[in-house]
């Protein structure tokens, strides 16, 4: 009887032609598929396509940035989405295999980690020639931006984003655990040894916090100690060009002297004293048990602890103060001051912004959203919530931090004029390799207690990686 | 002519009524039916052999898209310099040439080679130590309890487990040093020490795999005959003795299914390291496959990347023909 029902049910004519069917209907998917999808074909050249790194929910939040410039050009549709990853390695890697694949967006958002990689690699288009036509335009933006973040958003002489966000390395610090271990807040030039001594208070007054935590990767973890102690991965030059930038909008601010075509990353100096020195001390740390064993990874996770008040101090940014009021922080109960002094107070800061894809065929186009992205309307809702600070120094407002914290916001901004050395992180073209070759040896270094074997293998890694780009 | 053919002739005479109608002599009309039969039967095999190649085409074209062509794919890239933006630069036997000096490649198979052996003995063992206890001694209700309990880790992906483990297994905040801490035994670097982040690793990845091992040990024990036992019973053999001589030369091809497949499975070991340690601490962790994910996606060195999964493949290639040529000194086929 069964096989009788399933003859009845499934002829072979029937099922062969239902599986014809099929393929059909999904050719028919595929078609429609690739022909909606990509700013490349023709029938969809009034699409710009945006990709960013966060989930889909959010970069479907973003379309709000997007409607003036559609009011402003009918029958364009600005289309964002997003793309999620552990930290901006793993995003750039879904980003480059897709544009491998021949799904290249218009636009993308890219940080200080990934601007000479994709600029090196012929992938993004220089802004120069937009913006010295459109100076005037931009007077008002470059005048408002501190030159230090253009200058970040620079490679071999050409300007390749306009910056919409960027973090500096400062320290976070819980206020509650400081003041039960007798501490106020740290001074401005607070050094090395007053972070110490607050660290040996806080861990004798017991309890589950531990007085410092980071994270592993270049960004804010013990790289920020290594620019204090005067020492970097990579020889620091930069590259010659970018007059024309300096001259049309900074031509007298003393903030802008020295500035040219953005930083050249040079050999490998990974296992130089001051470098070596400076994991040491976080070896010290944790041998004291005065900092944790150090996660790998893009940093919620410290920050989850941090609002769980298990955390004394923490290299944080602007995005902390959001991030750590999302998470149930209440104002007042965190602050922050700027990075301690070692033989420098010099900070580390990444900078996030817009990059426009060569291979794009709505570059104009293109070219005018990104320019109206930096809008500070538009900046806030590209960055709501206080989860980065903004390149627009007039932003930067005791009302915005009004409802998040911390009391000492103005950290985040002046960290750049206070302290003029402040560089960005190095991130040269082969970012990527350096990323993990950094994890990989620091965690080798945590765990075997041998910064300076380490740092040989990781002077060796960068190399190597140098070489082969 | 053959005695077949004589037969169909000889039936065929004895229908000779229905040939009679059609005014044509009886031979002549048997012969022409019996062709006819022929070719009807030839029709609806030919219909069922392609209705046959339909059913199995979709799955072959994905077998083929999806793991054929990347296979060959994979060979012919390894000859090139690539990068997937600009074009392939044909490099020839270069890739291999430099692997042989990057002691970053043999690291990470001497790290996947160790795990392997390791995860597949504790999978087998433990798998068939289970599945010993659950066949001899619970009911029939309890032995489906535990089979669905212990394969049930294998429904989830290796990804997801990965990811909840990296929460549990956490140094600082992960709930087995709070119940150590509870107890007041010293908290364990479960992911930031070499040797806690291997062990972890190890667990996890036999955790989840355990339940295989253990369903093949239960139908394989399920299938020893009876009377073999009871004679052996009734001879006084002892439960150790009757395992050792006569359970186990009877489930050997199991171990060797097992075992085999374990290890291939094993030594392309990709989503735990890759989620709970970054193959970290330094590279204890670093497993082959994360490095070819590393080299070929973060790194955009295609063509190197290729030639570490060529090389990868050989490797399980000879592993597999050791396996199978030792196993006939132990396996036994009855």
């Amino acid at each position: 009887m069964s096989s009788g029902i399933l003859k009845e049910q499934f002829s072979r004519r029937g099922v062969l032609r239902a599986g014809v069917a099929s393929a059909a209907v999904a050719g028919v998917g595929g078609l429609a598929s690739a022909c909606s999808s990509g700013s490349s074909s023709s029938s969809d050249s009034k699409v710009l396509n945006v990709l960013v790194f966060t989930d889909q929910a959010s970069a479907n939040k973003l379309s709000t940035a997007a409607a003036p410039f559609e009011a402003a050009h009918p029958g364009m549709k600005v289309k964002f989405t997003g793309i999620t990853g552990t930290d901006w390695n793993d995003f750039f890697s879904k980003l480059l295999t897709q544009i491998a694949a021949g799904n290249a967006p218009d636009i993308v958002s890219v940080a200080t980690e990934g601007l000479q990689l994709f600029a090196a690699k012929g992938l993004a288009e220089p802004l120069d020639d937009y913006v010295k036509r459109d100076a005037s335009e931009l007077k008002s933006y470059f005048a408002d931006v501190h030159p230090a973040l253009i200058e970040a958003m620079m490679y071999q002489g050409h300007l390749y984003e306009l910056p919409t966000d960027f973090n500096a390395g400062n320290m976070f610090y819980s206020t509650s655990l400081l003041e039960s271990a007798g501490v106020g807040r740290p001074a401005d030039d607070w050094t090395k040894d007053d972070f110490y001594d607050i660290a040996t208070k806080i861990a004798r007054k017991g309890g589950s916090a531990v007085p410092y935590n980071w994270v592993v990767r270049l960004w804010g973890s013990w790289t920020s100690w290594m620019y204090a102690n005067g020492g970097n991965l990579l020889t620091e030059g930069k590259w010659d060009g970018g007059d024309w930038l300096w001259n049309t909008f900074y031509p007298n601010d003393p903030a802008a002297s020295g500035r040219k075509g953005g930083w050249r990353w040079g050999d490998p100096t990974a296992n130089s004293a001051p470098v070596v020195e400076s994991l040491d001390y976080m070896i010290q740390l944790q041998k004291e048990g005065l900092s944790a064993k150090p996660d790998v990874g893009g940093g919620a996770t410290l920050q989850g602890l941090f609002a769980s008040n298990k955390i004394g101090m923490s290299v944080g940014g602007g995005f902390w103060a959001g991030g750590l009021h999302n998470a149930g922080m209440k104002t007042g109960s965190f602050d922050v001051q700027y990075f301690p002094k070692w033989r420098t107070q010099r900070h580390l800061f990444g900078a996030g912004g817009y990059g426009i894809l060569k291979s794009s065929k709505n570059k104009d186009l293109a070219w005018e959203f990104v320019k109206s992205l930096v809008s500070a309307k538009n900046l806030d809702v590209l960055m709501p919530g206080n989860t980065t600070t903004f390149p627009r120094k007039s932003m930067m407002t005791a009302e915005r931090y009004s409802t998040t914290g911390p009391k000492n916001w103005h950290v985040f901004y002046d960290t750049l004029t206070k302290f003029p050395e402040t560089a960005p992180i190095p991130a040269p073209p082969y970012y990527q390799a350096m990323a993990i070759a950094l994890n990989k040896r620091t965690t080798e270094a945590m765990s075997s207690g041998k910064a300076k074997a380490a740092l040989d293998g990781l002077q060796s890694d960068l190399e190597t990686a140098m070489k082969t780009g | 002519m053959s005695q077949a053919s004589q037969a169909v002739r000889n039936r065929g005479r004895a229908s000779a009524p229905s040939g009679a109608r059609s005014g044509r002599p009886p031979e002549q009309q048997e012969d022409q039916s019996a062709s006819l039969r022929r070719r009807a039967q030839n029709r609806r095999a030919r219909r069922e052999t392609l209705f046959g190649y339909a059913m199995v085409a979709s799955a072959l074209v994905v077998v083929v898209v999806f793991t054929v062509a990347p296979i060959l794919a994979s060979f012919v890239l390894a000859l090139f310099k690539w990068d997937a933006i600009s074009s392939p630069e044909f490099v020839g036997l270069d890739n291999f040439d430099a692997l042989l000096s990057d002691e970053s490649v043999t690291h990470s198979l001497l790290v996947t080679s160790g795990l392997a052996v390791i995860i597949v003995f504790l999978q087998v063992a433990l798998g068939l130590g289970l599945a010993l206890l659950v066949a001899q001694r619970a009911s029939k209700i309890v032995q489906h309890l535990f089979r669905a309990a212990f394969f049930l880790p294998m429904l989830a992906s290796a990804a997801s487990i990965s990811i909840v483990m990296a929460y549990v297994f956490n140094d600082q905040f992960g709930v087995i040093n709070y119940y150590l801490d509870l107890l007041h035994l010293p908290e364990v670097s479960w992911l930031s020490s070499t040797g806690g982040a291997t062990a972890t690793i190890v667990l996890v990845a036999v955790w989840q795999q355990l339940g295989f091992t253990f369903i093949l040990f239960v139908a394989a024990l399920g299938s020893v005959p009876g009377d073999v036992l009871e004679a052996a019973q009734i001879d006084g053999a002892s439960p150790a003795r009757m395992f050792w001589r006569i359970k186990l030369p009877l489930i050997s091809p199991t171990v060797l299914f097992a075992s085999t497949v374990g290890l291939i499975n094993t030594m392309q070991l990709f989503d735990q390291p890759y989620v709970m340690t970054k193959g970290g601490p330094g590279e204890s962790t670093y497993t082959t496959v994360l490095l070819v994910y590393q080299t070929a996606f973060q790194n955009l060195q295609f063509g190197y990347a290729s030639a570490i999964s060529v090389v990868l493949f050989a490797v399980l290639l000879i592993i597999t023909a050791v396996q199978f040529t030792v196993s006939r000194k132990w396996v036994f086929y009855s």
